[in-house]
């Protein structure tokens, strides 16, 4: 139940996460703001262009990161990365003019927005669903084998032998009370009264 | 243990179907089945292109056989043409007669050739060969491909009056398309 109510909750926080990025797109459509982050350069500066790099989908190629493939494109996309990390932009700001050009594809690694958010709590939705599912189907079964319990010590409803019943022939009968003990160690074949409150 | 079947039992149950399960099961597989039916004439390599109904991004580039750099600002007030092509490109080829032919056509529109990825001396012995009605921009570091969201050549932009992309077409143009684009592109100018 509580894992519902935190499914149920992120779900209705979801709107306006969603709405923080889209509204501030077009804003920046005309060009880049000004860099929000401090110019790098040296090994900070390369380690932070192979990371951005890294996020980063290659036009031209089959699913490969710009900081993975050789391609010329993937090159100057690189070298652009780098050229916008010492000038000071941070992460963010040089993923989103890539995104103004190519669009979402370019990320590979998609950001939590819109229809994204499907991806990340589809999963989560179908986890809880289905354990509701099968919490309720236990539930049920269970109330069903107890009724069936409860049933079958006042008055057989079926026609089915429970293990009340005897059969009529007195021979035959004492033949099956005598397996019973021996089988369930029952004394005298005669079963023990049913638990009366049903878990 | 007798097998005999006991009367009154199972047999009739087992053709009915829970309404629950077969609701939850339509539940998953239509909507999965939709997107499929949705997308099965849909090209996966197709994107269109976000620049669409956006400002053209700025450029200045040098053009092919040198001279001062060229920029998009100085054609504002007329409509644009950008086509990113290479020597490399065999359907570039195709559409280099057609793109000529309507630059001297449509003497309103200003064509524009950008060069990706290729060699400045290869360009021009083509663009010698081959003649040309309009300038072809250099871009050796990739920068206008990049910021126009070039995928692979030919891909050609329709900018407006306005300095706005209204079309992106990818893939070698005929003159007819080249007309009906150039039609569009000025009926959304302002």
């Amino acid at each position: 139940m509580k894992r519902l109510a935190f499914a149920l909750l992120v779900l209705a926080a979801a709107p306006s996460l969603a709405a923080a990025p889209a509204s501030r797109a077009p804003a920046a459509a005309g060009g880049m703001d000004a860099p929000r982050s401090q110019p790098l350069s040296g090994g900070e500066l390369d380690a932070r262009t192979n990371e951005i790099g890294a996020l980063l989908r290659c036009p031209v190629c089959q699913g490969l990161s710009v900081a993975d493939s050789p391609s010329s494109m993937a090159r100057n996309m690189k070298a652009e990365v780098r050229e916008k990390l010492a000038a000071g932009y941070d992460r963010e700001q040089i993923l989103a003019s890539f995104e103004r050009s190519y669009g979402e594809f370019v990320r590979l690694d998609p950001p939590l927005r819109g229809v994204n958010w499907l991806v990340w709590l589809g999963p989560l939705a179908g986890l809880v669903a289905g354990g509701a599912v099968v919490a309720w189907a236990l539930k049920r079964s269970s109330r069903k084998a107890g009724a069936a319990e409860a049933a079958g010590s006042a008055s057989a409803p079926s026609d089915l032998p429970s293990r009340d019943t005897l059969p009529t022939d007195a021979r035959l009968a004492a033949a099956v009370r005598r397996a019973r003990e021996l089988a369930y160690g029952w004394p005298d074949g005669i079963p023990p009264k049913p638990r009366s409150s049903v878990s | 243990m007798a097998t005999a079947p006991i009367p009154g039992a199972a047999p009739a149950r087992a053709s009915r179907i829970n309404p629950w399960v077969l609701a939850a099961g339509l539940a998953v597989v239509v909507p999965l089945l939709a997107v499929l039916v949705l997308n099965l004439g849909r090209d996966p390599h197709s994107i269109r292109s976000p620049l669409i109904g956006r400002p053209a991004p700025a450029f200045s580039l040098a053009p092919v056989g040198g001279g001062p750099p060229i920029g998009l600002e100085s054609f504002r007030g007329r409509p644009v043409v950008i086509n990113f092509w290479a020597t490399w490109c065999v359907p570039c080829f195709e559409e280099h007669a057609a793109l000529t032919a309507a630059a001297r056509t449509f003497r309103e529109v200003q064509f524009l050739g950008v060069v990706y990825e290729d060699e400045e001396a290869r360009t021009r012995a083509f663009l010698a060969e081959r003649g040309s009605s309009y300038p072809s921009l250099l871009d050796p570091e990739g920068r206008a491909a990049i910021a126009f969201g070039v995928f692979g050549v030919p891909e050609t932009f329709f900018i407006d009056g306005a300095g706005r992309i209204v079309e992106k077409y990818v893939g070698p143009l005929d003159r007819g398309t080249i007309a009906t684009l150039i039609a569009r592109t000025k009926g959304g100018a302002p």
